[in-house]
């Protein structure tokens, strides 16, 4: 097929959010949850259709300037009580995606559902849905015309390699897929910053989001899923010890609204938890204040004290915030690292990348460094006392950039516009002469 | 989503933004595509308050030729703030851009909101002019030639049979063609399509046929559809060779659906579409069917698993055996 001026397609669907966008721009074009919202399957008793139906078009006139076209007509036929169809006849196109599935969720007809958990795709019939929504409405594409880069979370079931690729190359006809798994691509994000040197792929991914941090190591574009362990500490619980600490000080506001506001804006990683409570209380300077604006339109002052740095400070000693899980970061890092096999672990102590919105806090990385760099050269002194030989000595980098927060699209964002591109995707022919089975291998990007 | 829109969200939502009082003024550069190979670039190349919108259109040559650039001129002309660039003069690999002075702007809200809604449908626009030349010239001819009120469907019509109007030609995928043929008692419309896929033939074929059978139950208003596999419509066998590939789709547009500025804008906004329209309804069409396998599947295996017979923990034990084969002694 004739596609060859096209930008490729490059699809992050995240537990949280999906970002999506084409190949060779430098963010994503559209970042929006998960979320899809269904029509509800009792409203389909025949009492409360009209008033349902009433609703529907009021969601669907936000776009009256442009098209005046009335489908009153599709609706006439609703009564019928076929067992399988049900008053199906319309209702798999009514739904929502993004942030309209959230509006839409409000109302009583429809609810909301995220069809994927725990970064695996658990409902096929919401996502086909969330897909064919996201191709037509918002990137407004033929898949036919467009190569396609999709992302899997690390340890993904081949059978579910499979199923997307029926349903892209099936359903959607696409030109051409790729499926990448996010931490290979968050660290070729890292390539954008100046500390690399030698663009490898090989290093530890520090994945943070919303609900769970991985710490993720890969060797030469393979991730040695043994290894890889989770962190139950993430955004979603940075902004609720936040929300703790205003409670706890009476603030006036303390919505989940204002912390997490709080936390993108105010937040930083400290160097030592003492000194900086001493820092505080010397320096009024550093208490900041907030001005919320309230639901009744009231203007709220709000006071910002030792939250700041207290916040992100449960990566490193989570004792604050939590009681059932008490590793700081650093030690996990360790731990992965020392799983990993004896002869990349130098490699993988020394490209240590950062991905995800949970870890833009300033000074993150450096803080990171520092305690991880504590802990091997601890580790390497021992060793040289035992042995009484020399060590070479063990580097350890972490490495922060400004592509942080999307980082795993902004690196499928980068392989998807290189022109091997194309030669590394499976294609539609390819699908159809050998079986869904193809896209449980995919070549490699070769490092440039 | 039973239509597919024709704004573009994301033009919409950048210039929405852009021309919202506080706005930030980023350094942009972004790429967006549109249906039928159409691409944008979004940029500010020399200040964060300029915004450069450029299109690249595939059948852009076509659309030259039947004034899409007059279009547009009228289009966005009367803003003061936004040059038109064309040929020479507009971004390498693109067709036309408007260089849009955002600082400069001095509209209100209401005309705010206006210009938005028409840069969101710039690619419509360029799309509108070939239409709008076949409306015109169908104008001029209905006056020369005033159609039989009598005679609704044009049947037997002199101008019907024997026309040696020009047809206007868009190749706007490159081998598959929109061709426009205005006569005294109506315009038509035919568009030429391909389908690589088999199974997609089919459904196309099923979709046509509800297609054109929709006028006869409910929908009089609707322009007639004939849609026809393989055999070239008569209207333009004198330029199209038959491939045995191509599927045509013609629809008559009639007096009513252009006899009011609305109406002719309305016909234009969605005929465009029509392309994209039914490959995205085959495809939705695919969705829901797999959506009924999967129910299918799932409620066949919950039988199968009803059939499963409970295994008490004796039977379990007396079954068990050893690699080797031998059983474990029941006490």
């Amino acid at each position: 097929m004739s596609s060859i001026n096209t930008p490729a397609v490059v699809m992050d669907n995240g537990t949280g959010f999906t970002k999506l966008g084409f190949a060779g721009n430098d963010s994503p074009s559209w970042v929006f949850p998960t979320a899809i919202a269904t029509r509800n399957s009792n409203s389909s008793s025949t009492t409360n259709t009209s008033s349902i139906l009433n609703k529907s078009s009021d969601l669907s006139s936000i776009n009256s300037p442009y098209t005046s076209s009335d489908t009153s007509f599709l609706n006439r036929n609703k009564i019928s009580n076929n067992s399988i169809h049900g008053n199906r006849e319309m209702s798999d196109l009514d739904f929502y995606i993004g942030d309209l599935a959230i509006d839409a969720s409000k109302g009583p007809s429809y609810s909301l559902n995220y069809p994927i958990k725990h970064g695996q795709i658990e409902n096929w019939d919401q996502m086909e849905r969330f897909w064919e929504n996201s191709i037509f409405k918002y990137l407004k594409c033929q898949p036919e015309d467009h190569y396609f880069l999709l992302t899997e979370p690390p340890l993904n079931p081949p059978e579910n390699r499979e199923n997307t690729a029926e349903i892209m190359f099936e359903s959607f006809n696409c030109a051409g897929l790729y499926i990448a798994v996010q931490a290979v691509l968050a660290l070729a994000a890292s390539w954008t910053s100046s500390k690399v040197i030698d663009r490898s792929l090989t290093g530890t991914v520090i994945d943070s989001g919303d609900g769970v941090t991985h710490v993720i190591p890969v060797a030469e574009g393979y991730v040695i899923g043994s290894a890889i362990k989770n962190i139950p500490i993430a955004g979603r619980d940075i902004t609720s010890f936040i929300q703790t600490l205003l409670r706890e000080r009476g603030e006036l506001d303390s919505s989940l609204k204002t912390a997490e506001e709080i936390k993108q804006k105010f937040c930083y990683v400290c160097p030592d938890i003492v000194k900086e409570f001493r820092k505080f209380d010397n320096d009024s300077e550093m208490f900041a204040k907030y001005i919320v604006e309230t639901v009744s339109h009231r203007k709220v002052e709000i006071d910002i004290g030792y939250e700041r740095f207290l916040a992100p400070e449960i990566f490193f000693n989570p004792e604050i915030a939590s009681s059932d899980f008490l590793t700081p970061l650093p030690i996990i890092v360790d731990q992965v690292i020392q799983a990993s096999p004896i002869d990349v672990r130098k490699n993988l102590y020394k490209n240590i990348v950062l991905s995800g919105g949970s870890t833009m806090f300033k000074d993150f990385g450096r803080r990171l460094q520092r305690d991880l760099k504590t802990i091997v050269n601890e580790r390497v002194e021992a060793s040289e006392r035992l042995s009484g030989s020399k060590s070479s000595g063990v580097q350890v980098q972490v490495i922060s950039h400004k592509r942080q927060r999307n980082a795993v699209w902004f690196g499928g964002s980068l392989m998807a516009q290189t022109s091997e591109f194309r030669s590394y995707c499976h294609t539609k022919r390819d699908y159809d002469e050998y079986g869904p089975n193809i896209v449980r291998n995919f070549s490699l990007f070769s490092v440039p | 989503m039973l239509q597919l829109e024709p704004q573009n969200l994301l033009i919409e939502e950048t210039f929405a933004s852009a021309l919202s009082p506080n706005y930030e003024f980023p350094s942009l550069d972004r790429i967006l595509t549109d249906f039928d190979f159409t691409t944008y670039r979004i940029s500010t190349p020399e200040d964060k308050g300029k915004i450069l919108l450029s299109i690249g259109i595939k059948c852009w040559s076509d659309l030259a030729k039947y004034g899409s650039l007059e279009l547009l001129k009228e289009k966005y002309g009367h803003y003061s703030f936004i040059q038109i660039l064309s040929e020479g003069s507009c971004e390498p690999g693109y067709d036309v851009s408007l260089y849009i002075d955002i600082n400069n702007c001095t509209l209100n809200n209401i005309e705010k909101a206006e210009l938005v809604c028409q840069l969101s449908l710039l690619k419509r626009n360029c799309f509108a002019a070939p239409f709008l030349k076949a409306f015109k010239r169908y104008e001029v001819l209905s006056r020369e030639n005033p159609a039989d009120p009598n005679n609704i469907y044009g049947e037997d019509s002199v101008a019907a049979t024997n026309n040696n109007e020009e047809v206007l030609k868009l190749d706007y995928r490159g081998e598959e063609s929109i061709f426009i043929k205005p006569s005294n008692d109506r315009v038509t419309v035919i568009f030429s399509t391909v389908f690589n896929d088999e199974t997609d033939k089919i459904f196309s074929k099923i979709f046509l046929q509800e297609f054109s059978d929709a006028r006869k139950r409910s929908i009089q208003k609707a322009p007639q559809v004939i849609n026809s596999h393989k055999d070239v419509p008569l209207e333009i066998q004198h330029i199209e060779k038959p491939t045995g590939e191509k599927t045509y789709i013609t629809f008559v547009l009639f007096p009513r659906h252009l006899n009011t500025e609305d109406a002719k804008w309305n016909t234009i906004t969605h005929i465009q579409m029509f392309r994209s329209y039914f490959h995205y309804h085959i495809k939705i069409v695919k969705c829901y069917l797999h959506q009924r396998m999967r129910y299918r599947v799932q409620s066949f295996t919950k039988i199968l698993n009803r059939a499963k017979r409970e295994v008490d923990e004796a039977e379990l034990r007396s079954e068990r055996k050893t690699a080797s084969g031998r059983r474990f002694e029941v006490r």
